[in-house]
């Protein structure tokens, strides 16, 4: 019978790897709210990260803070990518149809997979874990990855940081509002296409960030856009799309079902999630803690 | 005069008339090559596809066979079974291909072994796996110069019965075919060897998993005297990753199938790799130490980076060009009559295709996963080789299989 301090491991086991799911959903719920665009590619912009990663971690190699640089360097790359992309693109379908940009965001992870594979071959890649995360610690008669302690420590820090960024900068305000009256927002004088640039580059340093720090828990391979972009997309379903705390809440539930749908019947895990989405869906369509739909203007 | 100077031209020109369609005897024989050409799976279709090219430009550097060079239409199934079916059929039926070669997933090849037997061509498959393709769904028209999940996980029983402690077993393999053949064929064979062998937990992560600590967890949690997995590529490679630092392979032992022991994983994770655990791959460089095989590893890095596949494509040509050869035609009736208990010689030794059910008496090489610096700093040593004799299903057990899946 599984004891206590079992049932503890496999709960942080699922709350590390609600860390990093939480950044990349964080990111995708962000521009859904503000820009209105489901962004398909936000699970490439992770795949970037994650490759950026590797490649500055190889770079510095010599280096012991090579990982730490890494973590630095790769979401800004991925936010310059995706600024050019939002610049130079992406801002001339803002006035077209939901359509249109659902088309062009799979454009772009079509892109970014092709070049995944021209840059940096098909062959499974790994970054290593920084030496001192490498380890484990003791907990009572178990072992936790130190590692994973290290997000579980990152990953609230970063939510409370959006939240305070959100909630008690100009920024955050401006942004939110944006979310609720774009039109509005504009006759104020506010220049709402810089906004969007910025929160789209924002969203996506988050995916970059998110990127960064599971690589070193995974192994890096074209392909692993898609399976993140899916559980992503649970994850806001699930929490509600647009709202910070349901992000949270939804990658806490996708996690947790995991660890434990694992033990229970292992063959079914996945379809718990997928059972609990669709609940969700016919109960609450707009998630555990969104906000029914007003019809926006 | 003219005249005469024009028969003279006629009778010079004639014979070379005759040289010039006897030239046309020697046209290509044509064979369409069917593998994934990009995406993560083709870093076992590439390395396979130079091995078929190393044996060609070998093979038509000799004068090729019948005196008729090999020619190969190479097309991109995109691991996908409609991909390749689609593909074959136009290998078949526009380009007129005399043969087949390749296939890469049990999915895969069944597909086109399907086409294969319709359109009644010949099929020879150097990489899939699944039993069902030489067993359940065995036919007159496909050969398979690879070895199958029986052969491997019954090999695998053989060396974790070799240890009489490991009696209480974990096992983790992916949710498909191949996870559940290979793994079925393991603890079919383990059971007989080892009666006392107990099966304290099974995980079946699906294809793609990128997330394995909670299995971890579940398995440290059952304290198994053996993991076995068939985890392969990248699923191998995240599960290291995170069994690492949990300390996982200090305190269990673990087997491996699925070529973990590949000189690619190796390579993929570098000092990350651990050491002690059995596992398998098609070739390694160092092994077997002889001079065909030395020749081989030299022949193929000259075109590209050792890699353990190439050998798959390596020897599926020389087996064609073999039987085409023994033939004396390349007519398909034929050719298949030559195939039945061929036997040829291979850089790792000989090769026979077994009569009844065309399957190659391909083994792999098994060790134990050892690190000691150099590149990669882990590699499979203490290498063996295990063959399919006495491994394999005889012919009355593939009856039986075949005439219950009418």
């Amino acid at each position: 019978m599984p004891d206590f301090s079992f049932l503890l491991v496999q709960f942080l086991n699922g709350l590390s790897q609600a860390m990093t799911l939480f950044l990349i959903a964080a990111g995708l719920s962000l521009i859904f709210g503000v820009l209105g665009i489901l962004n398909f590619a936000h699970g490439s912009l992770y795949m970037l990260g994650a490759y950026f990663t590797f490649t500055v971690v190889r770079l510095f190699q010599e280096d012991a803070a090579a990982f730490w640089l890494a973590v630095l360097i790769a979401p800004v790359a991925v936010a310059l990518v995706s600024g050019a992309i939002e610049w130079l693109l992406l801002r001339r379908l803002y006035a077209r149809e939901h359509l249109y940009q659902l088309l062009f965001t799979y454009a772009i992870v079509l892109i970014i997979s092709d070049f995944v594979k021209f840059a940096w071959g098909t062959d499974n890649l790994s970054v290593s874990r920084p030496a001192v995360l490498a380890g484990a610690v003791r907990l009572f008669t178990r072992y936790f990855a130190t590692y994973d302690v290290f997000l579980l420590i990152a990953g609230p820090c970063i939510a409370l940081g959006l939240w305070l960024l959100l909630t008690h900068t100009h920024w955050g305000k401006t942004i939110r509002a944006a979310a609720v009256d774009r039109e509005m927002l504009a006759a104020l004088g506010v220049n709402v296409p810089r906004l969007f640039t910025t929160v789209f580059v924002f969203g996506a340093w988050l995916g970059g960030l998110g990127g960064a720090l599971a690589a070193p828990r995974a192994s890096l391979y074209p392909g692993m856009d898609v399976e993140i972009i899916v559980e992503s997309f649970i994850v806001v379903v699930i929490g509600g799309i647009g709202n910070l705390w349901g992000t949270v809440l939804g990658a806490f539930v996708l996690g947790q079902v995991n660890a434990f749908g694992i033990l229970l019947l292992p063959r079914f895990a996945m379809v718990f999630i997928y059972a609990l989405m669709a609940i969700v869906l016919i109960t609450r369509p707009w998630g555990l803690l969104g906000k029914p739909l007003v019809q926006a203007r | 005069m003219r005249r005469l100077a024009n028969l003279l031209w006629v009778i010079i020109l004639l014979p070379l008339g005759y040289a010039a369609s006897s030239l046309a005897q020697s046209e290509p024989i044509r064979i369409g090559v069917l593998y994934p050409l990009g995406g993560p799976a083709a870093i076992y279709s590439k390395p396979a596809l130079v091995g078929h090219e190393l044996a060609r430009d070998e093979i038509n550097a000799e004068g090729g066979v019948l005196g008729r060079p090999l020619e190969f239409l190479v097309r991109d199934t995109k691991v996908k079974p409609d991909v390749a079916v689609r593909e074959a059929r136009a290998l078949v039926l526009k380009d007129r291909v005399d043969f087949l070669m390749g296939g890469l997933s049990s999915a895969v090849g069944l597909a086109i072994s399907e086409v294969a037997r319709e359109h009644r061509v010949l099929i020879v498959q150097p990489i899939p796996k699944s039993s069902a393709i030489t067993e359940e769904r065995g036919h007159r028209y496909v050969v398979r110069t690879a070895s199958n999940t029986v052969i491997e996980g019954r090999a695998a029983a053989v060396l974790a019965a070799k240890n009489p402690q490991n009696r209480r077993i974990y096992t983790i393999s992916l949710d498909y075919e191949y996870g559940h053949k290979v793994t079925e064929a393991f603890i079919e064979h383990l059971r007989r060897l080892n009666p006392a062998v107990e099966i304290v937990g099974q995980a079946w992560p699906r294809l793609g998993e990128t997330q394995y600590t909670n299995f971890i967890t579940a398995i440290l949690e059952a304290q198994p005297d053996l993991v076995y997995s068939s985890l392969w590529g990248g699923h191998f490679v995240a599960f290291v990753k995170q069994a690492n630092p949990l300390g996982y392979f200090q305190r269990l032992r673990h087997l491996n199938v699925a070529e973990a022991g590949s000189v690619e994983v190796c390579r993929t994770l570098g000092e990350e790799m651990p050491a002690g655990i059995i596992s398998n791959a098609y070739d390694v460089p160092e092994f077997p130490d002889t001079p065909a095989h030395r020749r081989y590893v030299e022949a193929y890095t000259k075109r590209a980076p050792y890699a353990s596949w190439g050998i798959q494509g390596y020897i599926a040509t020389y087996f064609l060009a073999a039987a085409i050869e023994k033939a004396g035609t390349t007519d398909t009736e034929k050719v298949i009559d030559a195939f039945e208990g061929l036997t040829i010689d291979t850089p790792i030794g000989p090769q026979t295709i077994r009569a009844f059910d065309h399957q190659a008496s391909r083994g792999q090489v098994w060790g134990v996963i050892t690190c000691g610096g150099g590149d990669p700093p882990c590699k499979l040593d203490h290498v063996e080789y295990i063959g399919a004799e006495g491994l394999w299903n005889s012919v009355e057990e593939i009856k039986r299989l075949r005439a219950q899946s009418q």
